[in-house]
């Protein structure tokens, strides 16, 4: 069998290239001028300054003697903001636009003019619901995955039994609704039958309305033995409350939350076990995406796979979660606790 | 010393020549502000006077400027309208959710302006008949609007309209002139002759001097008003049906804070918060000022947090300057009548 795969191979190789498609993996060319824009949801949020900070990194890896931009709007400007500065770099004539999508569709028309003068859009964090007017999308993970990772570090949280609670950001946040119906999923498995979810509640996503709602459910659910919050605002609130009220002795913390925000609940066994994903490496794999495309090395179509630097191989896909549209998924969730989260918090 | 500073200032008032005092008042100010403005613009970059980026420059806030001269009348009238940009989010949500259960296009426009006339009018009727600062009706119905605008479309996005629909928005109507910028500079001529050249303007302008005065000497006080803020109304649900088919899309957000922008821009415009002075020259300087200056950080790469710092000190300074003006004013004239008695 296996013989006949490496002669059919052989066979296709001899053909010359006359399939491009079989596996081999794109290598960057080092020194090409491009003009690229890092274009996040706003500015002042330390994840898209780490993914600001892996983009450089691979700026720099790959000699671009171009411009690399980090510009972004304000919070209460996002929408407008982020089309605005589409808008402006397609004017600029930037070679690339990378986006972390906060205006839904309402990007669309703008990305479209983009595409349309040759200024690429590539999606990271966050893309265009549509596919429209997006080259292709870099996915942090498998959203769908996400419900197994925060079953799992419950069960090992709770050793295998015993009462969770969900600390959310907005009932309406569709993020987080999703992950959550995710692990909701999960928990059907028979592994996790004897972990019971006993309610779920919001925070807003604020600090002071997060640690009450912590607070809340400790007072109402005396056997409490985990609350996950797949927020890293809602997280680190919770940590701080089950401290400050001598609780983490009975209550553990869980779920989605920034490794140099949560380093000192980690050691103190406040928050034992934690998930994310790296946004350093989500900048730099999308920086090497974008660095390809725009130099033709890549076209953007399912079945490429290339080389992105120190992250190894990726492949370009269909994305599973749209109805359309293209996805390089980065990959893994990195689990966090005390042996691994002060290295990761520099 | 400064009796006779101030004496002085006024006896040199009238005989200035025209260009000083045209200098000298605010809209000469704005106008020399937004010619260096361009000038600057110009020089740091090649894309600036393109006619591309010329209509983009409108284009990004055309529907923010289209409200900013309804808004003009409303605040030389002595009141304010903060629910201008909720009764956008709530118009292009209205439509989208028309659009959604299947409502032709064509007949949800006019349904929905009717919805934005209709908001306006409830303004009005607290505002007029109840005896309620605007202030903090139009702060309720900021609220409100938004809600139910949220409650129309939830969480979801709504996009997928006509084609037509989202090229009026997208693409030029004639020659390059895209629908929305038509309107605009239809919408100013209009309420340049409304404001400055129609009884009507004039009982706008004597209202927000003192509403009183007003209603003694005859002025139908409620009726302007309401007038004032029904066509807030349907302008402000206008422009956000503008909005949808410029970004093809509608949600629960959209529009989400440009009362403040709307308002900082007429505000520069030299129109007194207090009422009964100001002109649209001025708030249409002021449009133009906001958007170059913008225009002109994005294309030089200057971010968010900046510009709106930037246009923030603007915004500061154009209420401070004129009583910085007057006392600079009477310092001059102290300086010259001293020097000139020597």
């Amino acid at each position: 069998m296996s013989k006949i795969i490496t002669s059919a191979i052989a066979a296709l190789m001899a053909a010359g290239l006359a399939a491009p498609a079989a596996a081999e993996s794109v290598m960057a060319e080092k020194g090409q001028s491009v003009d690229l824009t890092l274009l996040p949801k706003f500015l002042g949020i330390l994840v898209f300054d780490q993914a600001n900070e892996g983009a450089q990194e691979a700026h720099a890896e790959l000699e671009n003697p171009g411009e690399l931009l980090f510009v972004g709007p304000t919070p209460e400007n996002s929408v407008a903001g982020q089309i605005e500065i589409m808008t402006t770099s397609t004017t600029q004539g930037k070679d690339v636009v990378m986006l972390s999508n906060n205006a839904g569709d309402q990007i669309v028309p703008s990305a479209t003019a983009a595409q349309a003068a040759g200024t690429k859009v590539v999606t990271w964090d966050s893309p265009i619901p549509s596919g429209d007017g997006e080259s292709v999308f870099v996915a942090q993970v498998d959203f769908g995955s996400i419900g197994v990772v925060m079953a799992d570090m419950a069960h090992s949280l709770l050793g295998g039994s015993g009462q969770m609670a969900v600390l959310s950001a907005t009932p309406d946040a569709a993020n987080q609704n999703a992950w959550i119906a995710a692990m909701e999923d999960a928990l059907k498995g028979s592994k996790y039958a004897d972990i019971e979810l006993v309610d779920i509640v919001y925070g807003d996503d604020q600090s002071e309305v997060s640690y009450n709602r912590a607070l809340a459910l400790v007072d109402q659910y005396p056997d409490l033995g985990v609350i996950m919050a797949p927020t890293t605002v809602g997280i680190q609130a919770a940590a701080k409350a089950m401290q400050d009220e001598g609780l983490c002795d009975q209550v553990a913390v869980s779920g989605l939350g920034l490794p140099s925000e949560m380093v000192s609940y980690t050691l103190n066994g406040c928050a034992p076990e934690f998930a994310l994903w790296d946004f350093r490496d989500l900048g730099y794999l999308t920086y090497y995406t974008s660095y390809l495309l725009a130099t033709g090395a890549i076209k953007g179509e399912i079945g490429e796979t290339f080389d992105a630097g120190r992250m190894g191989e990726y492949t370009i896909e269909k994305d599973p979660t749209r109805d359309s549209g293209l996805r390089v998924l980065m990959g893994p969730f990195t689990v966090y606790n005390k042996d691994n989260v002060e290295a990761a918090a520099n | 010393m400064s009796v006779d500073a101030s004496d002085l200032l006024a006896k040199s008032a009238p005989g200035r020549s025209s260009w000083t005092a045209a200098l000298i008042s605010w809209e000469g100010l704005l106008l020399a502000v937004l010619i260096a403005i361009i000038a600057v613009n110009a020089n740091l970059s090649d894309a600036y006077l393109t006619v591309t980026n010329q209509i983009n420059l409108f284009q990004l806030s055309i529907e923010k400027i289209i409200v900013a001269l309804i808004m003009t009348l409303i605040i030389i009238n002595g009141e304010i309208d903060l629910s201008v940009a909720s009764m956008m989010g709530l118009a292009a949500c209205a439509f989208g959710w028309l659009f959604q259960a299947g409502f032709p296009t064509v007949a949800a426009i006019p349904v929905v302006l009717l919805v934005g006339a209709a908001g306006g009018y409830l303004n009005a009727f607290f505002i007029t008949r109840m005896g309620l600062p605007s202030l903090v009706v139009t702060l309720a119905t900021l609220i409100g609007f938004r809600g139910l605008a949220r409650v129309l479309v939830e969480d979801r996005g709504i996009t997928d309209f006509p084609a037509w629909f989202d090229n009026l928005g997208q693409q030029g109507l004639v020659g390059p002139l895209p629908l929305a910028m038509i309107i605009f500079v239809v919408l100013l001529a209009f309420f340049i002759v409304v404001l400055h050249f129609s009884g009507f303007g004039r009982q706008v302008f004597v209202i927000g001097n003192n509403k009183d005065v007003a209603a003694y000497s005859g002025v139908d006080v409620a009726r302007v008003k309401a007038i004032l803020f029904t066509a807030s109304g349907l302008i402000s649900a206008l422009a956000g049906l503008l909005y949808a088919a410029r970004v093809g899309a509608v949600r629960g957000d959209v529009a989400l804070g440009f009362e403040l922008d709307i308002i900082t821009i007429v505000l520069l415009g030299g129109i007194s918060i207090f009422g009964g002075r100001g002109s649209l020259y001025g708030a249409l300087l002021s449009i133009l000022i906001v958007l170059n200056l913008r225009n002109g950080m994005a294309l030089v790469n200057v971010t968010g947090h900046i510009q709106t710092g930037v246009v923030g000190i603007l915004l500061i300074v154009s209420v401070l300057a004129p009583n910085m003006r007057e006392s600079l004013g009477a310092a001059w004239s102290n300086w010259r009548g001293r020097r000139g008695s020597r």
